[in-house]
C-alpha cells in the first residue's frame, strides 16, 4: 500500500515535471501524448467562465485528472500540483469550431446523389492534419467534421478534440450528439458550374421537395421495419430490405440524428423548419444561416441554432445580404448563436471573429466569446461537457497573453482533458529543432555534392495535385491535400 | 415630391426619405469653410498622438492640428470626445471595383486572359456604386490601391478614393505601377519561356520607344502603332515603378536578380509573408514591400504555425519599408475592411504597435507615391481621416465617422448597416409580440 502510494505520488511528480519538458513534433504520429497532470492549478488569471458568472478576475482554477475542479479565488491544490502563474493572462474555455473540413481524407463532399445519408466523416478522419496542431495553436480544442454542400443531404458528421499525436479513433468525441449535414440553395442546385449531366433538383422549390420526400420514404421504411413480423411469424416472410441511406434518416425522424443544414437565404432556412415540423422533429442548426438575422424571431420559435460565419458576404448571389450583425441581431431575438471557421486558416483566429460580434452591433465581450465556445457546444450538444470553464467539465482551456478577443493577444497554452497540447514555449524549441535539423540535413547535403537549393523539389510540389485545393494555396508546399481541402462548392474565387 | 415621399407610410418611402436626409448631410458640412474636429485624441501617425487636440479642415483639405488652434468664428464644429482620430487605413493592394459578387462572371472584372496586358488601365473599370466600397469605407479603408490580375505583364494599376461619383472622381494616381507575376519556373531555368517572353516584350518595347523618339526627333518613320508596347514606356522610363509579384523567397530573389539585370531601380515588390527570408537584402537593396496577407497558412508544411503571422515583425527588425495587404482577390475583396486586423494581429506576434499603423497608413501612401497626400493626418494632406471609439486595429473597435476630402460619409446609408437598423426592429428578442 505505502508503496502504491508513493509510486502514485511519483508518477504525479512525473508527470508535472513531463509537462514542463513536453515537445510536441511537427508529425502528428511523431508526437507524444502530453502528459496528464494529477493536479494542474492557473492562479490570478482573468477567468472568462462561458457561465452565468461571467468574467472572475483574480480566480484559480483547479483541474484534476483531466476535469476542472473547482474555479475561484485562492483555491487550495495538492502539493504536487502543477502551478501556473496566470497573472496578467486571461484564462478560457477552449474554442469550439462547429463547421470545419479540416482533418477529412479523401474529399469532403460525396456529391455523386442528392442524398448520401449513409456515407460517415467517421470513416475517414486524418488525424495527420497539420491543421489539428496550428488550430490548438489559436485556441481551438474541438471541431466539427461536416460534409461540403454539394448534395441535399451529405452525410454523418464526426466531431473530433484535437488531441494531437492521437490516433482518428481516439479523436472521436462522443459527448456530442449525432449529427448530419444538410444543404440547400446555390450549391445542391448546382448554380456555379456546369455538370456533364446535371442531377435533380435545379432549383430551390426542387431542393425543397427531395428532401421532403426523403423524410416520407424513410418514415415508410421504418414504418415497415417496425410493422415486419417477428419471432415464428418471421419465418414465411420476406423482412424489409436493409438500406443504409434509410436507416441514417429514419434516425433523424426518430430523434437520434441531428440535422444541422448549410444555408444562407430566409426563404430557404423557413422552409427547411417548417418541412422539419411537418414531421414532428426540429432542425438543430443552420449553419452559415447568412440570413438568420431576418427570420430571427421564427428560428427562435422553431428552436433552431445558428451557426454563422461573421462577415463572409457576397462571393455569391445567395450571399449578398450577409451582414456582420447577423449574430448581434439573432442572439438577441433568442437564437442559440455560434460563430464558426468552415476554413483551416480563419480557425487559427476565431477569437477575432468573436471580437467583430462586439464591432458589429455591440454584442458584449463575454457573450460574443459564448459564440465560439459554450454555444457552438450546445448546438452540438456537448455543452455539459465542454465550453464552459465550470467544476465537471473537460479540462479543454486557453490561457491567452491578454484579452482574448483582442487581435494583441496569443494563445499562450491549450489544454485538452488536461493535458497541455499546445505551449508557445514547447513550440519554439520544436522550430529550433526543426531548424537545426534542416541545417544539419542541408550541409551533408551540400558536403556530398548535392545542390543548397532546398526549394528545387518545392517547385515540383508546389501545386499539391488536388482539384479541391484553394485557389489561393497553390504556391504552398509540402502539405497533403487533405490538409488544404475544403468545401469546394462553398467556396468560390474569381481567381 | 417631397408632399409623395410624406404621405406613403411604406417602407421604401420612408427609406427614401432618409436617404434624401443623408445626402444632404455631407453637402453641408462641404457648405461651411472650415470644420473642426474637436476634443478627440489625435494619431497624426507622422508624430505622436495629441490628447484633446483639433483637426482643421477647408476646402478637402487639411489646414492644422493641434491644440487650441485658431479657427474662424463660423466655423462647422464637431465634438469628438471620447474618440480617436486618425488617417484613412490605405490598401496597398487590392481588387475593389473590378468585382462585386465573385461567382457571378458577368460581375467579375478582375483577370484578363493571355499574357502580356501591359495597356490594361484598371481604373476605367471600378464601378463607383459597387456594394464592396461603402462595406470597405465604414471599415475605416478609404483608399485603395486597385491592381489588375491577369497574365505575366498584367497592366497598370490606380490610387483611387473609394468614394465618388464616378472613377474619374475617385482617381488619384493612374499608372500607379505596372505588374509583372515574375514566373516561378525561371528560378532554376535559364530558359524559362514565360520569362523569356517577358525580357522579349521589354526588348520590343525598348526598340519601339527607341524608334518612336527617333521618329519625334526628326530621324526616320514612326514605328506602327502597338498599344501594349507603348503601354511600357513610363515603366521604361522609370517614371512607373514596377510592381514585381512573387510568392516564393527564391522566386523574389530571382525576381530581384532579374530586375537587376533589367536595370528597373523603381521597384515594388508584391510578397508573400515569405519575403521575411530575405528582409536584409531588402533593406540593404531600399526595396519596399506590399506584404500580401499576414493571415496565410504558412508557405511549407513544415514552417512554424506563426510563420505568416511574424512575417511583418522581422521586416521592421530588418528595416525594410513594407505596407500590409490581403490576400489581395478571392474572397478577401469583399473583406478589404479586415485589412486593419491583420496589422493587429502582427501586433500579437511582435510588431510595434505605431509600426503597424503606419503600415496601413503612411507607409502604403508612401511606397504608392502619394505620401504627400494621404496617410498621415498633416496640413495639406487630404482631409480623408475616420473617427473610432477605440484601437483601430482592434476587431472590437468601431469606427463612427469617416471624412473622405474633408465630406462626411453617411456611414449609416452603408447596406450592412441599412438592413441592421431594418431588422433589428422586427426581430426585437423577448419585447416581440
Amino acid at each position: 500500500m505505502r508503496y502504491l502510494l508513493s509510486s502514485l505520488l511519483l508518477s504525479s511528480t512525473l508527470a508535472v515535471a513531463q509537462t514542463e519538458t513536453w515537445t510536441p513534433d511537427i508529425e502528428a504520429w511523431n508526437s507524444q501524448k502530453p502528459p496528464q497532470p494529477d493536479a494542474v492549478v492557473f492562479r490570478n488569471a482573468t477567468v472568462w467562465s462561458a457561465t452565468d458568472k461571467g468574467i472572475l478576475d483574480n480566480t484559480d482554477v483547479l483541474i484534476r485528472r483531466g476535469e476542472i475542479a473547482a474555479v475561484g479565488p485562492d483555491l487550495s491544490a495538492p502539493s504536487d500540483a502543477l502551478e501556473i502563474d496566470g497573472s496578467g493572462h486571461h484564462l478560457t474555455p477552449g474554442i469550439v469550431d462547429n463547421h470545419s473540413h479540416a482533418a477529412i481524407l479523401g474529399g469532403v463532399n460525396e456529391a455523386s446523389r442528392i442524398s448520401t445519408a449513409d456515407v460517415r466523416i467517421r470513416d475517414v478522419i486524418d488525424s495527420e492534419s497539420i491543421n489539428i496542431y496550428r488550430q490548438l495553436a489559436g485556441g481551438v480544442t474541438t471541431i466539427n467534421l461536416l460534409h461540403g454542400s454539394a448534395n441535399a443531404i451529405g452525410g454523418q458528421m464526426a466531431t473530433i478534440k484535437l488531441r494531437w499525436g492521437a490516433p482518428p479513433d481516439e479523436l472521436v468525441f462522443d459527448e456530442a450528439r449525432p449529427g448530419i449535414k444538410f444543404a440547400l440553395g446555390e450549391n445542391p442546385k448546382q448554380s456555379n458550374w456546369r455538370p456533364a449531366e446535371p442531377r435533380y433538383p435545379q432549383t430551390r422549390p426542387g431542393v425543397a421537395q427531395v428532401i421532403r420526400e426523403k423524410f416520407q420514404q424513410a418514415a415508410d421504411y421504418q414504418a415497415d421495419l417496425d410493422d415486419a413480423p417477428t419471432g415464428r411469424a418471421a419465418r414465411t416472410q420476406v423482412p424489409p430490405r436493409p438500406n443504409h441511406e434509410m436507416d441514417a434518416i429514419a434516425r433523424i425522424l426518430n430523434g437520434e440524428l441531428d440535422v444541422h443544414s448549410h444555408a444562407y437565404r430566409a426563404d430557404e432556412i423557413l422552409a427547411l423548419m417548417r418541412t422539419a415540423e411537418s414531421f414532428g422533429f426540429r432542425i438543430r442548426t443552420i449553419q452559415h444561416v447568412l440570413e438568420g438575422y431576418k427570420i430571427a424571431s421564427q428560428m427562435a420559435k422553431h428552436g433552431v441554432g445558428g451557426s454563422t460565419f461573421i462577415d463572409w458576404w457576397n462571393f455569391k448571389a445567395e450571399a449578398t445580404d450577409a451582414i456582420g450583425y447577423n449574430p448581434a441581431i439573432m442572439h438577441q431575438a433568442g437564437v442559440l448563436t455560434a460563430l464558426h471557421s468552415d476554413n483551416p486558416e480563419l480557425a487559427r483566429r476565431m477569437n477575432l471573429d468573436a471580437a467583430k460580434a462586439v464591432r458589429y452591433g455591440g454584442v458584449d465581450p463575454h457573450e460574443a466569446l459564448k459564440m465560439i465556445t459554450a454555444y457552438s457546444a450546445d448546438q452540438i450538444g456537448a455543452g455539459h461537457a465542454i465550453g464552459r470553464i465550470t467544476e465537471g467539465h473537460d479540462a479543454d482551456v486557453v490561457l491567452w497573453d491578454g484579452h482574448p478577443l483582442s487581435a494583441f493577444s496569443k494563445v499562450q497554452q491549450t489544454w485538452v482533458d488536461g493535458r497541455r497540447y499546445f505551449d508557445r514555449q514547447a513550440d519554439q524549441r520544436m522550430q529550433q529543432a526543426i531548424a537545426e535539423e534542416r541545417q544539419a540535413l542541408i550541409a551533408r547535403a551540400l558536403d556530398e555534392g548535392g545542390s543548397s537549393s532546398d526549394e528545387a523539389q518545392a517547385s515540383e510540389e508546389a501545386t499539391p495535385g488536388h482539384q479541391h485545393t484553394f485557389n489561393f494555396a497553390r504556391h504552398l508546399t509540402g502539405y497533403r491535400p487533405s490538409e488544404l481541402d475544403h468545401d469546394e462548392y462553398c467556396v468560390f474565387h474569381a481567381n | 415630391m417631397m408632399n409623395t415621399v410624406f404621405s406613403m407610410p411604406t417602407k421604401r418611402a420612408a427609406q427614401q426619405l432618409m436617404g434624401a436626409v443623408m445626402l444632404i448631410l455631407p453637402s453641408a458640412a462641404a457648405w461651411a469653410q472650415v470644420t473642426v474636429l474637436q476634443n478627440a485624441t489625435v494619431h497624426p501617425i507622422s508624430a505622436p498622438a495629441i490628447e484633446q487636440a483639433q483637426v482643421v479642415m477647408a476646402d478637402g483639405k487639411i489646414v492644422d492640428v493641434g491644440v487650441d488652434l485658431d479657427v474662424p468664428a463660423d466655423a462647422t464644429v464637431i465634438d469628438l470626445t471620447g474618440h480617436h482620430l486618425y488617417p484613412g487605413f490605405v490598401h496597398p493592394a487590392t481588387q475593389l471595383g473590378l468585382t462585386e459578387i465573385s461567382s457571378v462572371a458577368g460581375t467579375v472584372d478582375t483577370r484578363e486572359m493571355g499574357q502580356i496586358n501591359a495597356a490594361l488601365n484598371v481604373e476605367v473599370a471600378v464601378n463607383h456604386d459597387s456594394e464592396l466600397l461603402p462595406a470597405s469605407i465604414a471599415g475605416g479603408i478609404l483608399t485603395a490601391h486597385i491592381i489588375p490580375g491577369g497574365g505575366l505583364i498584367q497592366g497598370h494599376s490606380a490610387v483611387m478614393n473609394l468614394d465618388g461619383w464616378s472613377w474619374e472622381e475617385m482617381l488619384i494616381a493612374s499608372q500607379a505601377g505596372q505588374h509583372i507575376a515574375f514566373p516561378p519556373g525561371a528560378v532554376d531555368d535559364e530558359d524559362n519561356e514565360d520569362l523569356s517572353r517577358i525580357n522579349s516584350v521589354l526588348d520590343q518595347a525598348r526598340h519601339w520607344h527607341q524608334a518612336d523618339a527617333a521618329a519625334s526627333a526628326g530621324n526616320g518613320e514612326r514605328p506602327p502603332r502597338n498599344d501594349q508596347l507603348q503601354a511600357l514606356g513610363p515603366l521604361l522610363a522609370g517614371e512607373t515603378p514596377l510592381m514585381l509579384h512573387a510568392n516564393r523567397y527564391d522566386v523574389m530573389e530571382a525576381a530581384l536578380d532579374w530586375a537587376d539585370t533589367q536595370g528597373f531601380d523603381n521597384v515594388v515588390l508584391v510578397a508573400t509573408p515569405d519575403v521575411q527570408h530575405i528582409a536584409s537584402r531588402l533593406a540593404d537593396a531600399d526595396i519596399p514591400v506590399i506584404l500580401k496577407n499576414v493571415y496565410a497558412l504558412p508557405m511549407r508544411r513544415h514552417d512554424g504555425y506563426d510563420a505568416s503571422f511574424k512575417a511583418p515583425r522581422v521586416l521592421a527588425e530588418a528595416g525594410v519599408k513594407f505596407a500590409i495587404a490581403d490576400a489581395t482577390r478571392g474572397m478577401d475583396v469583399a473583406n478589404a475592411r479586415n485589412l486593419p486586423f491583420q496589422a493587429g494581429s502582427a501586433v500579437a506576434h511582435g510588431l510595434d504597435p505605431d509600426i503597424a499603423m503606419k503600415a496601413v497608413t503612411l507607409w502604403p501612401a508612401e511606397i504608392l507615391g502619394v505620401g504627400d497626400q494621404l496617410g498621415s493626418l498633416e496640413p495639406g494632406k487630404r482631409a480623408t481621416l475616420f473617427a473610432a471609439n477605440g484601437h483601430p486595429l482592434e476587431p472590437m473597435t468601431q469606427i463612427t465617422h469617416v471624412w473622405i476630402d474633408g465630406a462626411r460619409y453617411a456611414l449609416s446609408d452603408v447596406k450592412a448597416r441599412r438592413l441592421y437598423d431594418r431588422y433589428r426592429q422586427r426581430h426585437p428578442g423577448d419585447e416581440s409580440p
